[in-house]
């Protein structure tokens, strides 16, 4: 997706780096093996945190191993995989889809990649029809909206963030549905708000469509991150979460502000 | 019954203490592990009855209308799922009859459902505590500017209403909260280590 869900590592132990990364290697392991390497390019840390909160919700069991990959063939590394892992695959391979799908409409590039995973959309079709009917109805009034120029953070906002929501939602019968809904809610907003912050200029050179009105500062900016991400802890910590709940307050609490810092106005 | 002994913890447990019981019991009465026996379900539900209550507890922002709750919630806790601590039923509470079913969806915690029946009462009929409840379930689904807007219309159509006051501090005080955890882990500036394969998906930035 985007990648602004991401620990600081400079706050992380070497011990919880360890953990933190093989989680991701093992998103990364189960993206090749259910979809070959190529999927590896739709890789996102937002997915590994998701991975990672629902495991810890679930007390899903783990399991470990190491492993050589493309990216890194001498050097051996570890991996775990958790009951989650493949959900939080199939739900990067959804919105890698839809955002490839942007890129075409958008750029006109990437035809034959599309094409090549629109295959993969009746399976996930099958087996999600929820979080597919939601991610397909929320772009869609994302589009429309973009179409009449809407201006509006907060309500684009919020769309973008409903559709993560459903996402995050792995069971719509679980206890804990609704904090995780708000959860995937807040931190939805979060991220549509700082990748439109991210893409104002170019969006500007382009032409292109952004939510953000023009000559916005970056304390406002801050101002709208906050609510949504003081939105997202105030449910993150109504969840019973043990087992990596430090890495996940890292997350939540530092670590998804890093592109925003990085980004000067 | 007391909540935390349901979790087989001390009063005042600290909520990390809480968590940690609770998935322990959790566990132990999942259906994969403990099978569908009823006795098993019926303590899956004190369970969670019981997590509920203490760590939504600290959201004791109705207990300033005194004539429609005990404590927290919207007078009612015996629709959803609970087994009843005692709280009274949502038909009781002396909402008018065109909030009852919003009242009742936020009981259950179907706080989208409470957002539709709302939204579907028309905008002359709207009170303030039409625009507290929707600003409660706004709120409870990640919709914190929703939430905050709302509750500004109904403080300014009922000026003194401690309930909406103390849910509008409370909205507010999510942001110190959050301000004073980031401080803990480093604030919010943090640095970017260089990745190995510039715009490749890589475990190397952390």
């Amino acid at each position: 997706m985007f990648g602004y869900v991401l620990a600081n590592g400079q706050a992380l132990s070497n011990e919880e780096k360890a953990v933190y990364k093989a989680h991701y290697c093992g998103l990364c392991r189960v993206l090749r093996e259910r979809y070959g390497q190529k999927a590896v390019m739709a890789l996102s840390y937002d997915m590994v945190f998701l991975e990672m909160v629902l495991s810890d919700l679930t007390g899903s069991d783990e399991e470990s191993g190491t492993e050589r990959c493309v990216p890194h063939p001498v050097k051996e590394h570890s991996y775990t995989v958790t009951g989650f892992t493949s959900y939080a695959a199939d739900m990067q391979m959804l919105l890698g889809y839809y955002s490839l799908l942007d890129k075409v409409h958008d750029e006109g590039k990437g035809k034959e990649a599309e094409k090549k995973m629109r295959e993969l959309l009746p399976s996930l079709e099958e087996k999600y029809p929820r979080q597919c009917g939601a991610v397909r109805k929320w772009l869609e009034v994302l589009g429309e909206n973009e179409k009449k120029n809407l201006r509006d953070p907060d309500e684009m906002s919020l769309i973008f963030g409903r559709l993560l929501g459903e996402i995050f939602a792995y069971d719509d019968t679980s206890f804990f549905r609704d904090d995780l809904k708000a959860l995937g809610c807040a931190l939805g907003r979060f991220i549509y708000l700082l990748d439109a912050w991210c893409d104002r200029k170019k969006d500007k050179k382009k032409g292109s469509y952004n939510p953000l009105p023009d000559g916005i500062t970056a304390e406002e900016m801050k101002e709208m991150l906050l609510d949504a991400a003081a939105a997202a802890s105030d449910s993150f910590e109504r969840l019973p979460l043990d087992q990596h709940v430090f890495i996940l307050r890292n997350i939540l609490y530092s670590g998804i502000w890093t592109k925003f810092k990085e980004e000067k106005e | 019954m007391d909540p935390y002994s349901v979790l087989g913890l001390r009063p005042g447990a600290s909520d990390e203490e809480v968590k940690k019981a609770y998935k322990t019991l959790a566990k132990k009465y999942h259906p994969d592990v403990a099978g569908n026996s009823p006795e098993a379900a019926r303590r899956m539900q004190e369970i969670n009855a019981a997590y509920d209550q203490i760590i939504n507890h600290k959201e004791s922002y109705s207990s300033g209308n005194a004539g429609y709750s005990q404590g927290y919630g919207f007078g009612g806790y015996g629709s959803g799922y609970g087994t009843g601590y005692g709280y009274r039923n949502a038909g009781e509470t002396g909402d008018p009859i065109e909030l009852r079913a919003a009242v009742a969806y936020i009981n259950a915690r179907r706080y989208a459902e409470a957002i539709t029946t709302l939204g579907a009462i028309p905008r002359e009929k709207r009170s303030g505590r039409w625009y507290y409840l929707m600003a409660y379930a706004e709120a409870h689904t990640g919709d914190s500017v929703g939430a905050l807007r709302d509750i500004n219309t109904a403080i300014s159509m009922e000026p003194g209403n401690a309930t909406y006051l103390a849910f509008r501090d409370r909205l507010s005080g999510r942001r110190v909260q959050y301000e004073d955890w980031s401080r803990n882990f480093g604030g919010f500036s943090t640095g970017f280590f260089p990745c190995c394969f510039p715009f490749f998906p890589c475990c190397c930035i952390i």
